[in-house]
Protein backbone atom coordinates (compact mmCIF):
# COMPACT_ATOMS: atom_id res chain seq x y z
CA UNK A 1 0.00 0.00 0.00
CA UNK A 2 1.54 2.91 -1.03
CA UNK A 3 0.76 6.46 -1.88
CA UNK A 4 -0.10 8.04 -5.36
CA UNK A 5 3.23 9.64 -7.08
CA UNK A 6 0.73 13.07 -6.43
CA UNK A 7 0.25 12.63 -3.06
CA UNK A 8 4.29 11.08 -2.40
CA UNK A 9 5.29 14.54 -4.42
CA UNK A 10 3.33 16.73 -1.48
CA UNK A 11 4.40 14.70 1.62
CA UNK A 12 8.42 14.97 0.45
CA UNK A 13 7.52 18.86 0.09
CA UNK A 14 6.31 19.12 3.26
CA UNK A 15 8.72 17.13 4.61
CA UNK A 16 12.03 18.91 2.81
CA UNK A 17 10.24 22.26 3.91
CA UNK A 18 10.29 20.75 7.46
CA UNK A 19 13.79 20.12 7.19
CA UNK A 20 14.99 23.15 5.82
CA UNK A 21 12.84 25.44 8.71
CA UNK A 22 14.82 22.72 11.39
CA UNK A 23 18.27 23.63 10.22
CA UNK A 24 18.91 25.24 13.36
CA UNK A 25 18.73 21.74 15.30
CA UNK A 26 21.47 19.28 15.50
CA UNK A 27 21.14 17.09 12.39
CA UNK A 28 21.05 13.62 14.27
CA UNK A 29 18.06 15.29 15.54
CA UNK A 30 16.80 16.59 12.47
CA UNK A 31 17.15 13.34 10.64
CA UNK A 32 15.03 11.76 13.46
CA UNK A 33 12.24 13.77 13.93
CA UNK A 34 11.43 13.70 9.76
CA UNK A 35 11.85 10.06 9.75
CA UNK A 36 9.05 10.21 12.88
CA UNK A 37 6.84 12.50 10.69
CA UNK A 38 7.12 10.91 7.73
CA UNK A 39 5.98 7.40 9.54
CA UNK A 40 3.39 9.64 11.22
CA UNK A 41 1.75 10.55 7.41
CA UNK A 42 2.37 6.88 6.18
CA UNK A 43 1.12 5.35 9.13
CA UNK A 44 -1.97 7.94 8.82
CA UNK A 45 -2.36 7.75 5.01
CA UNK A 46 -1.51 4.41 3.85
CA UNK A 47 -1.69 1.39 6.32
CA UNK A 48 -4.26 -1.30 7.42
CA UNK A 49 -6.13 0.83 10.01
CA UNK A 50 -5.43 4.21 7.91
CA UNK A 51 -7.76 6.19 6.01
CA UNK A 52 -7.16 9.73 6.49
CA UNK A 53 -6.38 11.77 3.61
CA UNK A 54 -2.64 13.48 2.72
CA UNK A 55 -3.96 17.14 2.87
CA UNK A 56 -6.08 16.46 6.64
CA UNK A 57 -3.13 14.60 7.74
CA UNK A 58 -0.61 17.55 6.64
CA UNK A 59 -3.64 19.73 8.13
CA UNK A 60 -3.47 18.26 11.66
CA UNK A 61 0.28 18.59 11.76
CA UNK A 62 0.43 22.05 10.65
CA UNK A 63 2.05 23.90 8.26
CA UNK A 64 6.06 23.17 8.04
CA UNK A 65 6.96 26.32 9.19
CA UNK A 66 4.50 26.03 12.46
CA UNK A 67 5.48 22.79 13.69
CA UNK A 68 9.28 23.08 13.43
CA UNK A 69 8.31 26.54 15.29
CA UNK A 70 7.31 24.19 17.90
CA UNK A 71 10.23 22.14 18.19
CA UNK A 72 12.21 25.06 18.39
CA UNK A 73 10.13 26.28 21.36
CA UNK A 74 10.61 23.03 22.92
CA UNK A 75 13.77 23.02 22.78
CA UNK A 76 14.39 26.79 24.49
CA UNK A 77 12.26 25.23 27.37
CA UNK A 78 14.24 22.12 27.39
CA UNK A 79 17.41 24.14 27.56
CA UNK A 80 15.68 26.21 30.32
CA UNK A 81 14.62 23.69 32.24
CA UNK A 82 18.23 21.50 32.16
CA UNK A 83 20.23 24.39 33.15
CA UNK A 84 19.51 24.43 36.57
CA UNK A 85 21.30 20.97 36.57
CA UNK A 86 25.18 22.29 37.91
CA UNK A 87 26.05 18.98 36.44
CA UNK A 88 24.79 19.38 33.18
CA UNK A 89 26.00 23.20 32.71
CA UNK A 90 29.91 21.89 33.84
CA UNK A 91 29.24 19.22 30.88
CA UNK A 92 27.95 21.33 28.23
CA UNK A 93 30.71 23.76 28.99
CA UNK A 94 33.26 21.74 29.11
CA UNK A 95 31.70 20.41 25.46
CA UNK A 96 30.92 23.94 24.19
CA UNK A 97 34.61 24.96 25.18
CA UNK A 98 35.85 21.95 22.38
CA UNK A 99 33.70 23.88 19.87
CA UNK A 100 34.06 27.25 19.71
CA UNK A 101 36.15 30.91 20.91
CA UNK A 102 33.71 32.46 23.02
CA UNK A 103 33.08 28.68 24.40
CA UNK A 104 36.91 27.81 25.55
CA UNK A 105 37.34 31.81 26.90
CA UNK A 106 33.78 30.64 28.99
CA UNK A 107 35.05 27.40 30.26
CA UNK A 108 38.82 29.05 31.24
CA UNK A 109 36.69 31.68 33.05
CA UNK A 110 34.40 30.06 34.91
CA UNK A 111 37.45 27.23 35.49
CA UNK A 112 39.83 29.63 37.40
CA UNK A 113 36.64 31.10 39.31
CA UNK A 114 35.51 27.92 40.68
CA UNK A 115 38.76 26.87 41.66
CA UNK A 116 39.80 30.12 43.16
CA UNK A 117 36.29 30.45 44.88
CA UNK A 118 36.54 26.89 46.31
CA UNK A 119 40.42 27.64 47.28
CA UNK A 120 39.39 30.24 49.14
CA UNK A 121 36.89 28.77 50.83
CA UNK A 122 38.48 25.68 51.71
CA UNK A 123 41.31 27.84 53.26
CA UNK A 124 38.87 29.92 55.23
CA UNK A 125 37.35 27.08 56.81
CA UNK A 126 41.15 25.89 57.51
CA UNK A 127 41.66 28.92 59.25
CA UNK A 128 38.86 28.76 61.32
CA UNK A 129 40.15 24.93 62.37
CA UNK A 130 44.04 25.47 62.77
CA UNK A 131 44.43 29.17 62.55
CA UNK A 132 48.16 29.17 63.19
CA UNK A 133 49.31 27.00 60.25
CA UNK A 134 47.53 28.25 57.48
CA UNK A 135 47.93 31.31 55.89
CA UNK A 136 48.01 33.27 52.66
CA UNK A 137 51.78 33.09 51.75
CA UNK A 138 53.63 35.54 49.38
CA UNK A 139 57.17 35.95 48.25
CA UNK A 140 58.28 38.99 46.14
CA UNK A 141 61.44 39.55 45.25
CA UNK A 142 63.21 40.11 41.96
CA UNK A 143 63.98 36.41 41.05
CA UNK A 144 60.25 34.95 42.54
CA UNK A 145 56.73 35.81 42.88
CA UNK A 146 55.56 32.78 44.26
CA UNK A 147 52.04 32.19 46.07
CA UNK A 148 51.50 29.88 48.90
CA UNK A 149 48.42 28.73 50.86
CA UNK A 150 50.10 27.22 53.88
CA UNK A 151 52.78 27.14 55.91
CA UNK A 152 53.61 23.89 58.65
CA UNK A 153 56.18 26.11 60.40
CA UNK A 154 57.96 28.71 60.97
CA UNK A 155 57.45 30.79 56.72
CA UNK A 156 61.27 31.15 55.07
CA UNK A 157 62.81 34.25 55.45
CA UNK A 158 61.24 36.80 52.80
CA UNK A 159 57.85 35.33 52.63
CA UNK A 160 54.80 37.14 54.26
CA UNK A 161 51.44 36.62 55.50
CA UNK A 162 49.51 38.38 53.28
CA UNK A 163 45.99 38.68 54.79
CA UNK A 164 46.57 37.41 58.75
CA UNK A 165 43.05 37.05 60.48
CA UNK A 166 41.38 38.51 57.08
CA UNK A 167 41.27 35.29 55.57
CA UNK A 168 38.37 33.96 57.76
CA UNK A 169 36.10 36.34 56.03
CA UNK A 170 38.22 36.20 52.48
CA UNK A 171 37.63 32.62 52.72
CA UNK A 172 34.06 32.16 53.86
CA UNK A 173 32.14 35.12 52.28
CA UNK A 174 34.31 35.84 49.17
CA UNK A 175 35.01 32.30 48.32
CA UNK A 176 31.62 31.46 48.48
CA UNK A 177 30.53 34.30 46.32
CA UNK A 178 32.71 33.56 44.08
CA UNK A 179 31.47 30.27 43.84
CA UNK A 180 27.95 31.60 43.09
CA UNK A 181 28.59 34.49 41.24
CA UNK A 182 30.68 32.07 38.15
CA UNK A 183 27.77 29.86 38.01
CA UNK A 184 25.49 32.57 37.63
CA UNK A 185 28.09 33.81 35.05
CA UNK A 186 27.78 30.44 33.51
CA UNK A 187 23.79 29.87 32.97
CA UNK A 188 24.27 34.15 31.51
CA UNK A 189 26.83 33.15 28.89
CA UNK A 190 24.43 30.11 28.14
CA UNK A 191 21.41 31.48 27.86
CA UNK A 192 23.20 34.60 25.75
CA UNK A 193 25.86 32.87 23.45
CA UNK A 194 24.94 29.02 23.11
CA UNK A 195 23.49 28.38 20.03
CA UNK A 196 21.78 24.62 19.07
CA UNK A 197 23.68 25.27 15.45
CA UNK A 198 27.10 25.26 17.92
CA UNK A 199 26.82 21.77 18.83
CA UNK A 200 28.50 19.38 16.30
CA UNK B 1 -25.40 38.46 30.84
CA UNK B 2 -24.47 36.28 28.88
CA UNK B 3 -20.54 36.45 29.66
CA UNK B 4 -18.00 36.15 26.86
CA UNK B 5 -17.58 31.89 25.66
CA UNK B 6 -14.22 32.97 24.24
CA UNK B 7 -12.69 33.28 27.85
CA UNK B 8 -13.92 30.53 28.77
CA UNK B 9 -12.26 28.10 26.32
CA UNK B 10 -8.75 29.65 26.06
CA UNK B 11 -8.61 29.08 29.66
CA UNK B 12 -9.94 25.61 28.61
CA UNK B 13 -6.65 25.19 25.87
CA UNK B 14 -4.37 26.55 28.86
CA UNK B 15 -5.62 23.99 31.17
CA UNK B 16 -4.91 21.01 28.79
CA UNK B 17 -1.79 22.30 27.17
CA UNK B 18 -0.75 22.08 31.17
CA UNK B 19 -1.64 18.70 31.92
CA UNK B 20 -0.62 17.47 28.30
CA UNK B 21 2.79 16.12 29.37
CA UNK B 22 1.50 13.90 32.57
CA UNK B 23 -1.42 12.96 30.08
CA UNK B 24 1.86 11.58 27.62
CA UNK B 25 4.01 10.60 30.20
CA UNK B 26 0.71 7.95 32.30
CA UNK B 27 -0.74 6.33 28.98
CA UNK B 28 3.37 5.00 28.54
CA UNK B 29 3.39 3.74 31.67
CA UNK B 30 2.39 0.12 30.83
CA UNK B 31 5.20 -0.04 27.98
CA UNK B 32 6.33 1.15 25.09
CA UNK B 33 4.16 3.07 22.21
CA UNK B 34 4.48 5.41 18.69
CA UNK B 35 3.84 8.74 18.39
CA UNK B 36 0.32 7.66 16.50
CA UNK B 37 -0.76 5.00 19.31
CA UNK B 38 -0.09 7.90 21.68
CA UNK B 39 -2.31 10.04 20.52
CA UNK B 40 -5.21 7.46 19.75
CA UNK B 41 -4.68 6.11 23.01
CA UNK B 42 -5.29 9.38 24.81
CA UNK B 43 -8.26 9.89 22.35
CA UNK B 44 -9.97 6.61 23.76
CA UNK B 45 -9.21 6.74 27.04
CA UNK B 46 -9.51 10.54 27.75
CA UNK B 47 -11.20 12.76 25.67
CA UNK B 48 -8.46 14.75 25.26
CA UNK B 49 -7.65 15.84 21.54
CA UNK B 50 -4.31 16.33 20.76
CA UNK B 51 -3.47 18.08 18.11
CA UNK B 52 -0.44 16.08 16.18
CA UNK B 53 1.36 19.26 15.70
CA UNK B 54 2.10 19.78 19.46
CA UNK B 55 2.98 16.13 20.33
CA UNK B 56 5.36 15.46 18.21
CA UNK B 57 7.90 18.37 19.37
CA UNK B 58 6.50 17.65 23.09
CA UNK B 59 8.18 14.21 23.16
CA UNK B 60 11.22 14.88 21.39
CA UNK B 61 10.99 17.60 24.49
CA UNK B 62 10.58 14.72 26.75
CA UNK B 63 13.34 12.40 25.26
CA UNK B 64 15.99 15.96 25.15
CA UNK B 65 15.35 15.73 29.08
CA UNK B 66 15.82 11.91 29.76
CA UNK B 67 11.94 11.31 30.49
CA UNK B 68 11.33 8.69 27.68
CA UNK B 69 13.81 7.02 25.82
CA UNK B 70 12.87 6.19 21.93
CA UNK B 71 13.93 3.45 19.80
CA UNK B 72 13.18 2.43 15.89
CA UNK B 73 11.57 -0.57 15.37
CA UNK B 74 10.83 -2.29 12.18
CA UNK B 75 7.55 -2.55 11.23
CA UNK B 76 5.18 -5.03 8.80
CA UNK B 77 3.79 -1.41 7.20
CA UNK B 78 6.92 -1.02 5.51
CA UNK B 79 8.67 1.64 7.84
CA UNK B 80 9.74 1.54 11.20
CA UNK B 81 8.49 2.92 13.89
CA UNK B 82 9.35 5.41 16.79
CA UNK B 83 8.68 3.85 20.17
CA UNK B 84 8.96 5.66 23.45
CA UNK B 85 9.04 4.23 26.55
CA UNK B 86 9.45 5.77 30.37
CA UNK B 87 12.60 5.83 31.74
CA UNK B 88 13.69 5.76 35.40
CA UNK B 89 13.72 9.11 35.69
CA UNK B 90 10.51 9.22 33.63
CA UNK B 91 8.31 7.12 35.66
CA UNK B 92 9.58 9.29 38.94
CA UNK B 93 8.70 12.34 37.12
CA UNK B 94 5.15 10.73 36.26
CA UNK B 95 4.16 9.23 39.96
CA UNK B 96 5.35 13.03 41.06
CA UNK B 97 3.17 15.07 38.63
CA UNK B 98 0.30 12.56 39.65
CA UNK B 99 0.54 13.09 43.44
CA UNK B 100 0.40 16.88 42.47
CA UNK B 101 -2.44 16.35 40.08
CA UNK B 102 -4.30 14.10 43.08
CA UNK B 103 -3.67 16.77 45.86
CA UNK B 104 -4.34 19.91 43.39
CA UNK B 105 -7.83 18.74 41.97
CA UNK B 106 -8.68 17.30 46.14
CA UNK B 107 -8.63 21.15 47.30
CA UNK B 108 -10.03 22.61 43.80
CA UNK B 109 -12.81 20.31 44.18
CA UNK B 110 -12.61 21.31 48.16
CA UNK B 111 -13.07 25.15 46.76
CA UNK B 112 -15.92 24.32 44.35
CA UNK B 113 -18.27 22.59 46.02
CA UNK B 114 -20.66 25.60 47.54
CA UNK B 115 -20.79 25.72 43.40
CA UNK B 116 -21.65 22.02 43.00
CA UNK B 117 -24.54 22.07 45.54
CA UNK B 118 -25.98 25.48 43.66
CA UNK B 119 -25.70 22.86 40.26
CA UNK B 120 -27.28 20.34 42.00
CA UNK B 121 -30.16 22.27 43.42
CA UNK B 122 -30.90 24.08 40.22
CA UNK B 123 -30.80 20.25 38.13
CA UNK B 124 -33.34 19.37 40.94
CA UNK B 125 -35.93 22.46 40.69
CA UNK B 126 -35.56 21.84 36.47
CA UNK B 127 -36.60 18.28 36.79
CA UNK B 128 -39.42 17.32 37.99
Amino acid sequence: MTLSAESQKTVDAYLAALRKQLRELMDEDVNDIVAEIRAHILDKTSGEAAGDSVSSTLAALGAPEELAARYRTEELLKRAQMSRSPAFLLRSLLRWATLCLVGLLVFTISLAGYLIGGGLSILGVLKLISPHTTGLYGEFSEHTWSLSFSSGGQPAPGVHELLGWWLLPVGLILGPLLFFYTFRFDLWSLRKFWRPRAWR
Amino acid sequence: MQQNPESSEKWEVQLRKGSLELAILASLWEGRLYGLEILRHLETSSDLIVVEGTAYPLLNRLRALGLVDTEWVESDSGHPRKYYRLTAAGRRRAMEMSSIWARFSASMNNLLEPMDREKSKQTGEEKP
